[in-house]
């Protein structure tokens, strides 16, 4: 009474449910049914085939083709994120590039006196007391007298020091003394280490303020680097003490440097530029900044069209010592990028007209995981301390400052100030050269892990330049173009320009096309699926359908046919266990009732229309009771007519 | 007769269908179609059967969705690029010279005088405003009826809301209020003053400012309608209006006189060597070129072939003198000195402005060469044009016998607006036929008209949205650098050398003003060829779409005739159904005869079975009991629509 609801929830369950159980009652049936119902072409031949031979080569075949399509499927999907590149070239009107133009001097020397008499004197006396002669003939009269104590120190502390020979024996600049100095040396120009000249060594000694007895030596083959270099250190240690409002007074206005502006056969004047302070380059600026919201462009290439402007470089009022060259830099780039003046940018001869014809490309990469570039810098650990969009360089640099903050305890001159830290001087940080220097090092190096960390960006766009220089103004117009350029000048020069002091500059488009480099996902999920399609088609004609399949057959069936067996046998274990307690004589039907007499793996639907139509199955041939004949197996017809009665047996259940 | 049976023979056999009934068709069909899902559906039990089903229906579905994108995909014509990077023998490019000045001035002197002396006297006015310093005015007087044309004028603007307009001369009836010398004065003081005010640094961001020159263009003299191109600095306002006043002059000279006053090629081609062949002017192609006078082009390919270059490096490539002779150029036309050259391709015009870069006198200019080539595939990948045939714009530049180009587009779309819009054509661009070119005297109007279509945004754009871009681009990357040349030390024996060879003469006549080197060769790398090619063509998309179709279902394009048979059967059946629907209805209004019931299972099951369906081979069978009944039997009632007895109908019998 008890048992009768399980039961009948059982059998409602199994009728409900919807699998019936495997296909075959044991594993070598099922795989012969598989083989011989599955859509793929291999395996039926390993069953039709006759002959051990034939047999045997149609597995090996088979499995071969099995191995084939698994080697190409993992080749295709470790291919998938290739990409193909695509080159466009469009004819358009193009956005013009901003422009940005700075003096090669980024102060006037002239204005600049105050803070730079007493260094000037020490790099004189420097240049009296190891080469031996008396004040060059400098074009703007400092005096010489004023004697101001506050950095003398300062210049005490890292002097100019010329090398006896190699056994680390030095002259003092300011005492003349011969000393000896410890610490590493290091070498600025790599591969002087010809010491038969030593004399000729000049360099200065950089120490931690801390622990003396750790130096470091700088020494440069030439005296014209060393005066430099000891010359910009110095220099930027003083520039760091003076605000930015000051410097930008200090260096050179939009009037100073932009004598005519001509753009696209329209005029246009120092409101067509932004003003940009450059640590290294003073004030510089830059055309068509989209600081306003909008961005020229052209719609007509050539050198009429483009940007022409006559600089004036006032060469007079020339730092001697921080910049030799005479001229002005010019960098191209986005409205969004910051302009590396210092690192890319082109220089521009004075006395010349300069053209500049340039080719956009815009490239485009793909990102992860394509390729390892970053579409924004989000995803860079770095702050960006620029106010621009992010870039690799502007990603090292910010790298290398956080470092030198994070060390030293103070920013370095040439780049942007990180949130709360200021720039290194030598009266709050006394130690920040040598600091920096260690640092510096390190990072060219790649020691810090900015190199790792910072990616490229994944689409940029570049200015393709051809720079040409023709003479200007020429030997028969120059007398009337400095007399009106000085007219421009207004009245501020009194005197007639110099042709020196001037510089032509037109940059404009060579041409109008744009090209447009970007790269493709070569695959997508589609040509995937059609690639796998394809390749399981080609060598064994099989489909999804057929992966079903083998899920069912290989796991869903198999495993239900294993767990068949070793639940009867964990019962007849039981049941021989439960006998030989109680000594019952074994049940027979227990254990014969497999297969297709079981009850449980046939359908127990009545017979419907296409049961009955059903075709004869061919695995129901080899079944043990009737041996198969000879020939005729393999005809259609005996084997209906061996059917029939079989299938009749199962509508009889 | 015979056609009747021939018919229904055909029909017969397009008849002998699978089934009956639409659901042994559809039995049929999944029974034994190639496809993989349908044949589950049937073999498997009723509840496998529904998910059969289902999965069937899936995949089908994603086959035809994935079918869509990959059609799209086609249709999308993509391209991918392939790069290749190297060295072959190639052409060389052909190198226009020109001279950056357009015209000896001893030769146009007697043109431009009076030109000369106007802009003289006006910067004389300008930059020494003191009267006292008159003296000049005692010279010929000045014709000021060039100058009325398009006066040159001083705003001041210090003043935003009614700025001052002097006229540079006296003679200036527009503005009545102001005194002709006093006019002058006002002028410089005003520049004075602003010099101070900017000097000083305060001034108001916006518009305080002094425009320095000024021209002032009108469509008539003394008519009203006049635009004021502003320039805000002297230089520039004087070199656009001698540019704007030369034009005219020179359009009114004839081509031969034209070049005539231009460079001669054995003036100035002075040395001339390709690899180890000596040449000289005589290998270059002279052509006329508005802007620059006479230009000179080595390796065009028109007359004869290109020359081909085999071997990388300045040995090889062409070396060239020249002479620019600085001494004769024009002063107010051209302020940069130097020579212009541009490489191009062969049988293209040379565009100069866009293109061309300078050399400077006195150095030697190396350039290094790569040929960076594009070749694109045209429609329908990429709008390009491969010869400009296909351009709505005349070429103008045709008539040079020159190849299509954007420049040459561009400029032709320019020059036909003008021509349509001011009646004349621009001196800078060829001339459509029967138009003449613009001159102040036939065409009073013509600068107005020119200034206001060249500023125009609209005009520009119509002609961007006309032109296309050539399907194969190339361009010649250069890597410029330079040197002084000749260098002080052979200074003296070059100059005396060169100077004799061209005018057999023993004085120096050449010095480091005009003298110019050149050197153009191949860089070891010579080429960089990016060429498209369709990323998706038709065996792509058939690969591809029978790979999905092989993926989901494991089909082809058999399956899809199958299906098609299929249909074309179901159709047969509606068509059966229908006949016999129709026959039955006569039939019962006739005479209710054979009330036939509908098949049972077992019918459907001996009609399945039958020997018409079943493999040809297994009907063929020796000494099989089930053949087929005698053919002079009627066909039994019900069977009469079925396959049976019609295929007994089949050739062979001839009975009836």
């Amino acid at each position: 009474g008890a048992t009768a609801p399980g039961k009948k929830i059982t059998a409602r369950l199994k009728r409900t449910l919807p699998v019936r159980g495997p296909q075959a009652p044991t594993l070598s049936e099922l795989m012969r049914w598989y083989c011989l119902n599955t859509n793929t072409h291999g395996c039926r031949r390993i069953v039709v085939s006759r002959g051990r031979l034939r047999r045997f080569i149609w597995i090996l075949l088979t499995l071969s083709a099995v191995g084939l399509i698994l080697w190409q499927c993992a080749e295709l999907l470790m291919n998938y994120y290739s990409a193909s590149v695509s080159v466009t070239v469009q004819f358009q009107k193009l956005p013009f590039p901003a422009v940005t133009i700075c003096n090669i001097n980024p102060y006037k020397y002239s204005s600049m006196k105050d803070y730079l008499s007493e260094l000037d004197k020490e790099t004189k006396k420097a240049l009296e007391t190891f080469y031996g002669f008396s004040e060059g003939k400098s074009k703007v009269r400092r005096s010489v007298d004023e004697r101001n104590s506050t950095g003398s120190d300062f210049f005490k502390q890292i002097p100019l020091l010329k090398f006896e020979d190699f056994s680390k024996t030095v002259i003092d600049l300011r005492s003349g003394q011969k000393r000896k100095i410890e610490g590493s040396v290091f070498h600025k120009d790599s591969s002087i280490v010809n010491s038969g000249d030593s004399n000729d060594i000049i360099g200065f000694q950089l120490c931690d303020a801390n622990n003396s007895s750790e130096c470091a030596l700088y020494t440069f083959s030439s005296g014209v680097n060393a005066i430099q270099e000891w010359y910009k250190l110095h220099y930027m240690n003083i520039m760091a003490q003076i605000p930015l409002e000051t410097k930008e007074k200090l260096s050179y206005s939009a009037d100073d440097l932009l004598l005519t502006c001509f753009f696209d056969g329209l005029s246009c004047d120092k409101r067509h530029f932004t003003r940009f302070h450059h640590p290294l380059h003073g004030n510089c600026y830059t055309f068509n900044s989209g600081e306003n919201g909008t961005i020229l462009s052209t719609s007509t290439g050539g050198s009429e069209y483009g940007l022409q402007v006559v600089l004036f470089i006032d060469e007079a009022d020339y730092n001697p010592f921080l910049v030799t060259s005479t001229g002005a830099k010019i960098i191209v780039h986005d409205q969004n990028e910051y302009p590396f003046i210092e690192d890319i940018g082109t220089e521009i001869e004075t006395a010349a007209a300069t053209s500049i014809g340039m080719h956009f490309t815009r490239s485009r990469k793909l990102s992860k995981p394509y390729s390892d570039c970053t579409e924004t810098g989000a995803d860079i650990p770095v702050e960006n301390l620029y106010n621009k969009s992010y870039s690799l360089q502007i990603c090292l640099h910010s790298c290398f400052q956080k470092a030198m903050v994070d060390s030293c305890g103070c920013a370095q001159y040439a780049q942007p100030l990180p949130a709360g830290a200021e720039y290194c001087n030598y009266k709050k940080n006394p130690n920040w050269m040598y600091c920096y220097y260690r640092l510096h090092e390190k990072f060219v190096k790649e020691q810090l892990g900015c190199q790792q960390i910072c990616k490229d960006a994944c689409s940029f766009k570049e200015w393709a330049l051809t720079t040409s220089i023709a003479q200007w103004p020429s030997t028969v117009s120059e007398d009337w173009m400095l007399r009106v350029l000085s007219w421009d000048k207004g009245q501020k020069i009194n005197k007639k320009l110099n042709k020196t002091d001037l510089a032509n500059l037109m940059v404009f488009y060579k041409d109008l096309n744009e090209r447009f480099i970007s790269e493709n996902p070569a695959n997508t999920l589609v040509i995937l699926l059609s690639n796998f399609g394809g390749q399981l088609g080609l060598w064994m004609s099989c489909s999804v359908v057929c992966v079903i399949e083998i899920v069912e057959v290989f796991f869903i069936d198999s495993l239900s046919i294993v767990m068949r067996r070793q639940w009867q046998k964990a019962k007849k274990w039981w049941n021989d266990r439960k006998r030989d307690r109680s000594g019952k004589p074994p049940q027979a039907g227990d254990l014969e009732r497999q297969g297709h007499d079981n009850p449980v793996c046939i359908d127990e639907d009545l017979p419907t229309f296409n049961t009955a139509l059903r075709l004869p199955l061919p695995q129901d041939n080899p079944l043990p009771r009737t041996p198969p004949p000879n020939y005729s197996t393999l005809r259609l017809e005996t084997a209906f007519t061996e059917q029939l009665p079989d299938t009749l047996e199962v509508g009889q259940h | 007769m015979n056609l009747k049976k021939y018919f229904i023979r055909a029909l017969h056999r397009l008849q002998k269908g699978p089934g009956y009934t639409y659901k042994e068709l559809l039995v049929w069909y999944c029974d034994n179609t190639n496809t993989h899902g349908p044949k589950r559906i049937i073999k498997e039990g009723p509840k496998k059967k529904l998910i059969w089903f289902f999965l069937t229906l899936l995949f089908a579905s994603l086959v035809f969705w994935q079918w869509g994108i990959l059609i799209n995909t086609y249709l999308s014509y993509n391209v991918t690029s392939s790069l290749s990077i190297g060295f072959k023998t190639m052409k060389f490019p052909a190198v226009t010279v020109c001279n950056a000045n357009p015209f000896k001035y001893s030769e146009v002197k007697h043109l431009l005088k009076e030109l000369d002396r106007l802009i003289e006297a006006a910067l004389e006015r300008i930059l020494q405003p003191t009267p006292g310093n008159s003296s000049e005015n005692a010279s010929p007087p000045l014709d000021l009826g060039l100058w009325h044309q398009i006066p040159l004028v001083l705003i001041d603007e210090h003043d935003k809301d009614n700025p001052i307009i002097l006229d540079i001369f006296e003679s200036n009836q527009a503005d009545g209020d102001n005194q002709a010398a006093g006019g002058n004065q006002t002028a410089a003081g005003n520049q004075t003053a602003g010099g101070n005010q900017m000097a000083a640094g305060n001034e108001t961001a916006a518009g305080n400012e002094t425009a320095a020159g000024n021209e002032t263009a009108c469509s008539h003299p003394g008519s009203d309608n006049c635009t004021y191109r502003n320039f805000t600095s002297a230089a520039q306002a004087v070199t656009e209006w001698y540019i704007l006043q030369s034009t005219s002059i020179l359009a009114k000279v004839p081509l031969q006189e034209r070049i005539r006053m231009g460079y001669q090629a054995e003036d100035m081609i002075l040395a001339c060597l390709y690899g180890a062949e000596p040449c000289n002017y005589k290998n270059f192609t002279q052509i006329y070129h508005p802007d620059h006078g006479n230009c000179y082009i080595f390796n065009w390919g028109m007359d004869e072939e290109a020359l081909n270059s085999s071997n990388p490096g300045a040995e090889f490539g062409l070396k060239l003198i020249l002479d620019i002779s600085q001494q004769d150029y024009i002063p107010y036309l051209s302020s940069a000195a130097g020579a212009r050259l541009m490489l191009h391709q062969q049988k293209s015009f040379p565009f100069l402005k866009d293109q061309g870069i300078y050399a400077m006198a006195g150095t030697e200019t190396s350039i290094g060469v790569l040929v960076d080539e594009l070749e694109r595939m045209g429609y329908p990948y990429s709008d390009c044009t491969m010869n400009g045939s296909d351009v709505p714009v005349k070429n103008l530049y045709s008539q040079y016998n020159t190849s299509y180009s954007i420049q040459a587009c561009l400029r032709s779309c320019f020059q036909n607006h003008m021509v349509e819009i001011c009646g004349c054509g621009h001196y800078m661009f060829p001339l459509p036929e029967g138009v003449n070119y613009c001159n102040n005297e036939d065409n009073p109007g013509w600068a107005y008209c020119y200034s206001s279509l060249r500023s125009s945004i609209r005009h520009r754009q119509i002609c961007i949205d006309s032109c296309k871009e050539t399907c194969n681009d190339t361009q010649y990357k250069m890597t410029i650098s330079m040197a002084d040349w000749p260098s002080e030390a052979s200074e003296d024996w070059i100059f005396h050398i060169l100077s004799y060879e061209r005018d057999m003469s023993t004085n120096v006549t050449l010095d480091r003003n005009g003298i110019i080197k050149l050197n153009i060769y191949f860089q070891e790398y010579n080429y960089r060829t990016i060429s498209e090619s369709a990323a998706t063509t038709i065996v792509w998309l058939l690969s591809s779409l029978g790979g999905q179709f092989g993926f989901w279902m494991g089909g082809s394009v058999l399956c899809l005739i199958e299906f098609g048979e299929i249909i074309i059967d179901s159709l047969w059946i509606t068509v059966i159904n229908v006949i016999s629907w129709c026959k039955g209805l006569k039939q019962k209004r006739v005479q209710a005869r054979y009330p036939d019931a509908p098949p049972t299972v077992s019918e459907l099951v001996e009609a399945h079975t039958n020997l018409g369906f079943q493999h040809e081979d297994a009907g063929a069978l020796p000494g099989d009991e089930a053949l087929p009944p005698e053919p002079g039997t009627p066909p039994p009632n019900y069977d009469s629509l079925r396959v049976q007895p019609l295929d007994v109908l089949s050739p062979d019998s001839d009975v009836e």
